[in-house]
Formats: structure tokens, C-alpha cells, sequence
């Protein structure tokens, strides 16, 4: 648990969303994330939370299955539509087979019934704010090396191209109608922007660009 | 008090008896001051047939008696015609007025017994809707009893911290008696509600019972194109057990064998009721459908509460019977039914078990 606590403590800018419909189940969710330094936003209604504001921080969502108003296995079906990406653990108190399957299927990470362990419960979020936090720095990567990739010249994106086809030198050079230096210059550019130590990095880079 | 199903207060009675009572002194003078071949007193049927509809069943009788009375009066005070006519039109106005009454009577009977039915059929929707409703009590009472948990489970953490953090603990463990004791008014608000009652033993037929039952889901059946064959012992010894909870039994049961029929794409759609004394103390009822019936397996779970194998069944109707035949001394059993389906028996202790 010490170390649960200490991995917390290392990333307090995480956020837990709760919906439920009650009052005192809130509460005493937001108390039980709280003492395990997790922030938290309570929402009595799928509505409401859809109104909010979301943060721009890892993220795992606490969601009820029975409210009044739209109902958390509707909002979880929805969510994909919605472009919504949050790692989600359902707590219901009448939840059966079906209905766990059908969580799942509709990407939840975790069903649990009420009331459950509170070890179960923050196992959850703590993997799904985990999952959150790789999506979104895989996303920040992804967003980073386009951005790295743009600053690129034409020429020097041609030379990149080809190098990861497996190319030589030479090759590219007839290919393009350029010297052989020309090319050497602009690989070596290329694998500066990119930030590219090796060429076998460089050669990952650009594999990774195209298959996003 | 038969009549008062109709939702009418005796004070309504002097309103109604006024223009009844002139309406009768203009048919009585009519009658008395017009010619024997007149038959005024034929018009009394027609104040009959108004006082059935506003009166209590003793008062047209009455009114009835006071009619002929006066019928009587007319022929006895009327002045012109020939007396055989007279004597021959009064008998017939006699008789009209007491045919009306006899069978005004019985209209009101009728409406009284079909009253009664659909009170019956609605206390029994409403044992029906029992399921959901305890579904939804199922729910009320996990609400605080998870936060009593994750209280707890806050309240742990909290001291588990290094310095314990005293002040949120106690916190938590103020909510968890505030919650632990909101669940417990949801569980003796729903004592309140269902009231444990001790079953009202009385000594009844069974088999007029299950007819009734019966009755009350024609309608269901012959929608769905069921038939159900009775066979139904004569002379079965009386049970003594409470009859609208064993009738709830019966309907519950009558109920699952139609929605097991209809599930099902077997043919003929075919129940058999039966009822037959098991030795001189028990009475034994059962139900057996074609439907969809059950798996061997699930044989040990059919009476489980929250155990069902409807998409929208709670799992409670086998859960209530078998508690309601058990309670009134009697035990509840599924087979397999031979020709596919399920076979429901209960059974009921018989006045002779209870004499001993």
C-alpha cells in the first residue's frame, strides 16, 4: 500500500469523475480517493457531467449503472460516438452476468457490484488512470513527432522516406536527381529534427508516422 | 354491504326516494282513475329498473312489495272497465313487476361478483409487481450500504496514515453511522410494507379456488390460444390454509406456466391443472406446461430469490410462493415435465390434518 501511495503522490495532478445519482455514495467515494490523494469531480447526473468542462489530465470515471436521466450503460454505449477516451469503472447495485459483459464489451475496465471491496475499487482506477496517463502521452508522441516531422523540408522528408524503405544512398540520390552529399546532408538533417540518434531510429520514426 | 362497492353513501337514498315516490303516486293515480283495460301499473317496472341502479338491493325490494301494493289498490279503487280485464291486467302487472325485480337482482349480483374478480386480479398484479418492487428495495439498501463500505474503507486509510489523520476519520465513521442507519429505515420501511402477516387460516375448497384463478386468466389464456384442461378431483376433503395467499400461489404459478407456453414454439399450447388428496391429510395441486421448461441443473435454483430465467423476471415469484405455501404448512416442488415442459406441485394440509 506504501507504495500505492507514494505512486499517487508522484502524479497528483490526475482527476477521478464520480456519477451517481447519490448523495452519500459520492461523498463517501470522493473521502475514500481523497485519502489516497486522488482528486476528484462529483456528478449526480450523466447530463451534468456532459455539461462540465473536462480536464486535460489523466482521467478515470467512476460511473453508476441506475440514475435517473440517461443511465451510465447508455453513457458508456455513447461514449465512443461522443470521442470520449476515459477508462471507466462501472459500480451498480444490481448488476448481472449480462450486464457485466455488456460493460465490458462497451470498454469498460472494471464491473463491480455494490457494494464492493474499496481494494477492488481503487485497483481499478489506478489502472485505469495508468492506461489514461500511457494513451495520452502516446497521443503527446504522436502529436509531437507530426509536429517534428512537419518542420521537416520536402527534400529532406523524400531523403527520410526512402531511407526507411531501406534505400541506399546512392539509390535515393539517382532516384531523386540530387549528389550523393546532398542526400547525406539532408538524412543527417532529418535525423537532427526528428531527434533521431541512430539511423535505425530515425528509420522507427518514420515507420511509426506512417502506420498512425 | 354488497352494494356499497358501488361507491354510494345511504344520505343519497332520501334524494332518490322523492321523485321516485311521486313518479309512483302518478303512475298509482293513472292506474286508479283510468279504465280497468289501462294497464298503468306496468310503468312500476320502470321505477324498479331506475331504483336498482341507485338504490340499495333491500330498498327495491321493498319498493317492489310497496308496487304490488298498490297495483292491488288501484284495482280495488278503480271505477270504470270491465272487472275481468282489470283482474287479468293487474295479475300481469304483478308479474312484471316481480320478474323485473328477480331479474334486476340478479344484474346487480353479477356486477358485484365481476367488481370482486377484478379487485382480486388487481391484488394479485399487484404480488406481481412485488418482484420489481423488491428489485428496487434491493437497490435503496445497497446505496448506503456501500458507502458504509467505502467509509470504511476511507476511515481505515485515514488512520493508516503516518500521522493518522484523526479528523477525516471520524468524519467517515460519522457517515457510516448515518448511512448504516438510513439503511435500516429502508428495511423497516419495507417490514411496514409487506407487514409480515401471520397467514389467515380458514377452511376452504381448493378446487373453487383454483377455478376463480382460473377465471381471472381466461383472458390470457385464450389470447395466447392456451387451452387449460381441469382435472379436478370431486369430493376433495376441504384445505385449511389462507386462501388468498394460496390463490396468489395458484395465479403465480398459472402465470409462469402461460409465459413458459408462449416462449415456447412447441404445439399444442396445453396446461393441466390437477388437484387430488395425497393420503386423507394433504390436498395436492399441480400445474404442467409445455413451454420452455428448465434445465436439470437449474432444478435447485428455481425457488432462489433473484434466480430467474426471464430476461425481465426478478426471481422472485417461485421465491414468494414457496414461502407463502410453507408458511401455511405445505411444501412446493418442480419436476421435469415428461413431454417437455415443467411440472409445478404444491401441497396444502387438509382439515383432517389440522383436527388431530
Amino acid at each position: 500500500m506504501s507504495a500505492e501511495l507514494a505512486s499517487t503522490k508522484t502524479r497528483p495532478q490526475s482527476i477521478v469523475y464520480i456519477i451517481d445519482d447519490d448523495r452519500s455514495v459520492r461523498e463517501s467515494l470522493e473521502d475514500l480517493f481523497a485519502c489516497m490523494s486522488l482528486r476528484t469531480r462529483s456528478f449526480a447526473a450523466v447530463q451534468e457531467f456532459l455539461g462540465s468542462k473536462l480536464d486535460d489530465v489523466p482521467t478515470c470515471l467512476v460511473l453508476d449503472v441506475r440514475m435517473p436521466g440517461r443511465s451510465g450503460m447508455e453513457f458508456l454505449e455513447s461514449m465512443s460516438e461522443l470521442g470520449l477516451q476515459l477508462p471507466t469503472v462501472v459500480i451498480t447495485g444490481h448488476g448481472d452476468i449480462a450486464m457485466g459483459v455488456k460493460a465490458m464489451k462497451d470498454g469498460a475496465i472494471e464491473f463491480l457490484t455494490k457494494p464492493f471491496r474499496d481494494q477492488d475499487l481503487l485497483d481499478a482506477i489506478h489502472e485505469g488512470l495508468e492506461k489514461d496517463r500511457l494513451r495520452r502521452a502516446k497521443e503527446r508522441d504522436a502529436a509531437d513527432m507530426r509536429e517534428r516531422w512537419a518542420a521537416l523540408t520536402q527534400g529532406e522528408r523524400e531523403v527520410a522516406k526512402q531511407v526507411a524503405q531501406g534505400l541506399l544512398n546512392k539509390q535515393i540520390a539517382a532516384d531523386l536527381h540530387v549528389s550523393e552529399i546532398t542526400v547525406k546532408v539532408r538524412r543527417g538533417n532529418a535525423m537532427r529534427k526528428m531527434g533521431a540518434k541512430t539511423l535505425p531510429d530515425l528509420i522507427r520514426l518514420v515507420d511509426r508516422l506512417h502506420s498512425s | 354491504m354488497k352494494f356499497d362497492w358501488q361507491g354510494r353513501s345511504r344520505s343519497n337514498s332520501l334524494v332518490v326516494v322523492g321523485p321516485l315516490a311521486i313518479a309512483m303516486t302518478v303512475i298509482l293515480a293513472l292506474d286508479t282513475f283510468t279504465d280497468y283495460a289501462i294497464a298503468a301499473a306496468v310503468f312500476y317496472t320502470a321505477i324498479i329498473l331506475i331504483a336498482t341502479r341507485l338504490l340499495p338491493q333491500r330498498s327495491v325490494v321493498v319498493l317492489a312489495c310497496i308496487s304490488v301494493l298498490l297495483t292491488v289498490v288501484s284495482f280495488a279503487f278503480t271505477q270504470s272497465g270491465a272487472y275481468e280485464v282489470g283482474l287479468v291486467n293487474t295479475a300481469i302487472s304483478i308479474v312484471a313487476i316481480a320478474v323485473t325485480t328477480y331479474l334486476s337482482q340478479k344484474l346487480v349480483a353479477a356486477e358485484a361478483a365481476a367488481y370482486e374478480a377484478r379487485e382480486r386480479l388487481l391484488r394479485i398484479a399487484r404480488v406481481t409487481s412485488l418482484g420489481e418492487l423488491t428489485a428496487s428495495i434491493a437497490h435503496e439498501v445497497n446505496q448506503p450500504l456501500t458507502a458504509v463500505v467505502t467509509s470504511a474503507g476511507a476511515c481505515k486509510r485515514w488512520l493508516a496514515q503516518d500521522p493518522p489523520s484523526i479528523e477525516n476519520a471520524e468524519r467517515a465513521v460519522e457517515r457510516i453511522v448515518k448511512e448504516a442507519s438510513r439503511a435500516s429505515e429502508i428495511m423497516s420501511r419495507v417490514r411496514g410494507l409487506t407487514s409480515g402477516k401471520a397467514p389467515q387460516k380458514v377452511r376452504f375448497d381448493l378446487n373453487d379456488a383454483t377455478r376463480e384463478i382460473i377465471a381471472l386468466a381466461r383472458g390470457q389464456l385464450d389470447r395466447n390460444d392456451i387451452s387449460a384442461r381441469l382435472y379436478l378431483r370431486q369430493g376433495l376433503p376441504m384445505v385449511v390454509a389462507d386462501r388468498v395467499q394460496i390463490q396468489q400461489v395458484v395465479g403465480n404459478l398459472l402465470l409462469n406456466a402461460i409465459e413458459a407456453t408462449i416462449a415456447s414454439p412447441r404445439e399444442p399450447r396445453e396446461l393441466e391443472i390437477t388437484s387430488e388428496a395425497e393420503g386423507s391429510k394433504t390436498v395436492l395441486f399441480s400445474i404442467a406446461d409445455t413451454g420452455v421448461g428448465f434445465r436439470s441443473t437449474d432444478a435447485e435454483h428455481l425457488f432462489d430469490a433473484f434466480w430467474t430465467t426471464k430476461a425481465d423476471g426478478v426471481g422472485l415469484g417461485l421465491t414468494i410462493s414457496r414461502s407463502i405455501v410453507e408458511s401455511n404448512g405445505g411444501r412446493i416442488w418442480a419436476q421435469a415435465n415428461e413431454e417437455g415442459g415443467a411440472v409445478f406441485r404444491f401441497s396444502v394440509p387438509s382439515d383432517k390434518a389440522t383436527r388431530v
